[in-house]
Order: C-alpha cells, then sequence, then structure tokens
C-alpha cells in the first residue's frame, strides 16, 4: 500500500483485495477482558488534516465553520455496511433490540439498521429486529459513583433474553458505556454489544473498547453525522473538524 | 392512481367559488381498492412471510417521493433555521430519509435550510386501534422551540387526533411557525379533516406496516410498506 498525492490529501491505496493486503491495514490488536482480540481497522492518525472542503458537498450555512473533512459520508457508510454484516454473523441467531442512544446516535443508528435490514431481506435465516430510543444522564451520587439515568425508551425488561445492541455514535472517556452495561446485565438479556461509529484515542479513556468499532479518531474537535456543537452540525452528512472561529460563532 | 392538484395560495376554482388563502398539499392518493404488490416481487425478511399480505409501497417509490417533499420543503422553507421535531417511534425512518435529502439539496441548489433535529414521542395506539389517550414523552424539550421554525415530522396521520393535540401542546411553547410533514394521510370516516402541510400519501383505511410502522413493535425492520395478514393480527396481539 502507498501513501498517493494526487493534488488531493494522501489516501492509501489498497492494491487488491486478498486478505494479506487488508490485514495489512489492521493496527495494534487489543485484548478484550474475555480474551478475544479486536481488531480496530481505519484509525485516522493524530496529526491527520483531513481532506480539503472543496472536494466534498457541504451545506452552504456551513462552510466557512470548518476546517476539513476527516471522514466522508461515502466511507462512513461503507464501514457501517460492514459492521452490520460483523453484528448479524454474531447476533443474528436471536431476537435482537437495537438501543438508539438519542440524539448523537440517531444518524449512524438509521444508516446500521437499514444496512441490517437489507441483509435481513436477502438471506436464509432472517433475525428478528425490534428498536428502542433511550437518553442517557449520566452523574455521580452522594457516594460519588458514577450513575447512569436511562430517560425513554419501553421498560428495560424488555430486554431479558434478547440480543441487546447498543448503537452510540461515539466513545471518549467510556465511562458512561460502562455504567450502562453494568445496569444492563440486571435485567439479564441474553447477550449485549454495543457499537459505537467513532472511539476517540484520549488520555482520559477508561479503557473501555465497544465491541464494534466504525473508526478510531484523534481527540480533536469533530462535528458532523449527528455529532453536535451546541445542537448546530448534525445537519452535516461528514465528519468534519470545527473550526476555532466556528466555536466562538456558535458558543452558547 | 389519482393525483390531487395544487391550488397555491388561493384564486378562483372552476365554479366560480373564491378559495381562501391556503396551499393545499400535492399527495399522491392511492385508490382504496389498490390491491397493492405480490410479495414475491420483492424481498423481504423471510421471518414475516406468513404475515404480510401484499406490499402496499415499495421503499424506492417512498424514497422517490421523499426526494420531492424535501425539495417542496426547501422551496418553501429556504433560507431559513428549522428546528425538526421527529415522532418516534414511528417516524424515525421518514425523518432520517427526509432530513437527508434536505441536506442533499443545501449543498447543491442556491438556498440551503439549516436543521436542528430534535425528538418526542408519543404513544396512542393499542394494537391497530387509535386511542384517544396521548402521552408525550420529551416534553421538555419543548420549551426550546420558542421562537422558532418548527417542521414536525410524523409518520402517519390517521384520525387526526394525535396530531391536534401535539399542535396544541407545541403552540403553547410559541413557536414562530409550525409545519407538519406526514408521509402517510388516511382516509378514515371519522377524521377530524386535519390536512398535514406536507404529504406523501394518502391511503386507504388499511393497517399498514413496516418503514418504521409497526404492529405491537413489530415490522419494524421491514423497508417496505406493507399491509399484515388477519393471521399476523392474531399472532402479534398484545
Amino acid at each position: 500500500m502507498k501513501d498517493k498525492h494526487l493534488g488531493m490529501a494522501s489516501y492509501l491505496e489498497v492494491r487488491d483485495t486478498s486478505d494479506v493486503c487488508m490485514t495489512r491495514l489492521r493496527v495494534p490488536v487489543y485484548k478484550q477482558v474475555d480474551g478475544s482480540e479486536l481488531f480496530v481497522q481505519k484509525p485516522i492518525a493524530d496529526d491527520s488534516k483531513g481532506h480539503e472542503l472543496d472536494l466534498f458537498c457541504v451545506p452552504k450555512h456551513y462552510e466557512e465553520d470548518l476546517d476539513s473533512v476527516i471522514i466522508p459520508n461515502g466511507l462512513i457508510k461503507d464501514r457501517t455496511e460492514r459492521l452490520a454484516r460483523d453484528i448479524v454473523r454474531d447476533m443474528g441467531g436471536h431476537h435482537i433490540v437495537a438501543l438508539c442512544v438519542l440524539k448523537g446516535g440517531y444518524k449512524f443508528f438509521a444508516d446500521l439498521m437499514d444496512y441490517i435490514k437489507a441483509l435481513n431481506q436477502n438471506i436464509d435465516k432472517s433475525v428478528q429486529l425490534t428498536v428502542d430510543f433511550i437518553r442517557l444522564k449520566s452523574y455521580s451520587n452522594d457516594q460519588s459513583t458514577n450513575c447512569v439515568k436511562v430517560i425513554g425508551g419501553d421498560e428495560l425488561s424488555a430486554l431479558t433474553g434478547k440480543n441487546v445492541l447498543i448503537v452510540e455514535d461515539i466513545i471518549e472517556t467510556g465511562k458512561t458505556m460502562e455504567t450502562l452495561l453494568k445496569l444492563l446485565t440486571g435485567f439479564h438479556p441474553k447477550m449485549v454489544k454495543v457499537a459505537s461509529l467513532l472511539v476517540k484515542r484520549t488520555p482520559r479513556s477508561s479503557g473501555y473498547r465497544p465491541d464494534y468499532i466504525g473508526f478510531e479518531v484523534p481527540d480533536k474537535f469533530l462535528v458532523g453525522y449527528a455529532l453536535d456543537y451546541n445542537e448546530y452540525f448534525r445537519d452535516l452528512s461528514h465528519i468534519c473538524i470545527l473550526s476555532d472561529r466556528a466555536k466562538e460563532k456558535y458558543q452558547v | 392512481m389519482r393525483h390531487h392538484g395544487s391550488l397555491g395560495d388561493g384564486g378562483v376554482v372552476g365554479d366560480g367559488r373564491v378559495v381562501v388563502r391556503r396551499v393545499f398539499s400535492m399527495r399522491r392518493a392511492i385508490r382504496d381498492d389498490w390491491p397493492g404488490y405480490a410479495l414475491d416481487l420483492f424481498t423481504y425478511p423471510k421471518h414475516y412471510s406468513e404475515d404480510l399480505e401484499c406490499v402496499y409501497i415499495p421503499h424506492g417509490v417512498i424514497m422517490d417521493r421523499i426526494e420531492r417533499l424535501a425539495r417542496n420543503i426547501m422551496d418553501d422553507l429556504g433560507d431559513h433555521d428549522i428546528v425538526v421535531l421527529c415522532v418516534l417511534k414511528g417516524g424515525y425512518q421518514f425523518c432520517a430519509d427526509l432530513v437527508e435529502r434536505i441536506k442533499v439539496l443545501c449543498c447543491n441548489s442556491s438556498k440551503t435550510l439549516p436543521m436542528r433535529v430534535d425528538f418526542i414521542r408519543l404513544k396512542s395506539y393499542l394494537n391497530d386501534q387509535s386511542t384517544e389517550d396521548l402521552h408525550i414523552v420529551g416534553a421538555e424539550n419543548l420549551s426550546a422551540l420558542s421562537g422558532k421554525n418548527v417542521l414536525i415530522v410524523e409518520a402517519i396521520v390517521d384520525t387526526g387526533k394525535t396530531m391536534k393535540t401535539l399542535l396544541d401542546h407545541v403552540k403553547a411553547f410559541r413557536p414562530k411557525m409550525i409545519k407538519v410533514a406526514s408521509l402517510l394521510v388516511k382516509r378514515v370516516p371519522c377524521g377530524t379533516g386535519y390536512v398535514p402541510d406536507y404529504v406523501g400519501f394518502e391511503i386507504a383505511n388499511r393497517f399498514v406496516v413496516g418503514y418504521a410502522l409497526d404492529y405491537n413493535e413489530y415490522f419494524r425492520d421491514l423497508h417496505h410498506l406493507c399491509v399484515i395478514s388477519d393471521s399476523a393480527k392474531q399472532k402479534y396481539k398484545v
């Protein structure tokens, strides 16, 4: 694989689709708690400057607010398509309840569901899929332990005996998700897995890694594809780096 | 399938009546005796093969219609800031696809439409009947709507009672303007006569599922709009 420059920011050229080539795209293996290995594909380098805005379509009202496109929408879609396949392979044996974490998770959730549904229409052994939407509020109680409150959604008892898939947009410290997972075990689901489009490389991370990861990204201020800055930028298709000027402009 | 014409902002209709200033939304009316398409013409999840009578509106047709609704919304509301209020759970698919089409237009036309998205949940169906009781979840968000242009996005308007109740609720927070986009409007004998500003399809009084519309939480994972079989109504009854 070579880095190529064609008047565009550099990109990874994949010569062929053999397994050998794909393996080289993988980065350091993370060992999960249960001993299984997790390959993180498509890490975005810390010093990645992203692609210039001019190469893509961006809503006019944001043209002055973004520095660059770090993950184009098409790439997100293609990666999501693969995550859908992996999810159906692992969880497709039994009724899946897909739990969307609002508001940030909703775009990734919609696209992921579309791909899972597309697979479901065309395989012999389809899996029943139901959906629900929750909001998470994390807080510390008087003992200073991390607590998470689940707002909205059906009764959590509906998760008993099901394969639960939590769909989130981004994992940063991982603490909220770890707390939610602890809460859910009390309802005895058959299986709980977490799919997050993005995982941030940050020293503040608790070390938690979700089961399915779209991209690993640097600790920069990212917006777009449902990631917001004070409710703005959710209507941007690509994931972009926010300019400093825009941080002032849209400050609350 | 008949098409209803647009009456625009007002004027004189053929028989001499003067029409009050009102925008009549153009919508695709599907006649009562439309039998739908045979299932075998399309793909669908195997676990529903015994549960569906026909495909009522194929997914591709829904997407094409949404493309046009997005353009209509852009023509009317372009260059205004709007808050999109998505009515969960049934509205989530329509909302995601509609917002997506509007975003494409924002990148490629001379107008733009900055959007924020928010979510509320309404509970009013029991099995396949619409009930009077309306339970709004996420209502604390509505205070953020003051002075804003609001576009409510709903999957289906049945009797219209739910939508009227929701509108009264939203109006209490004094938004600048409210518009409603509904993918489907049902022709029902005892409806309130409420018509949303943007309508995808006007359908007969049949219970449709799919494209995020459910029957007791089932069928949301079906991408075409279909009519469920009577056996399925029993099978998945609460």
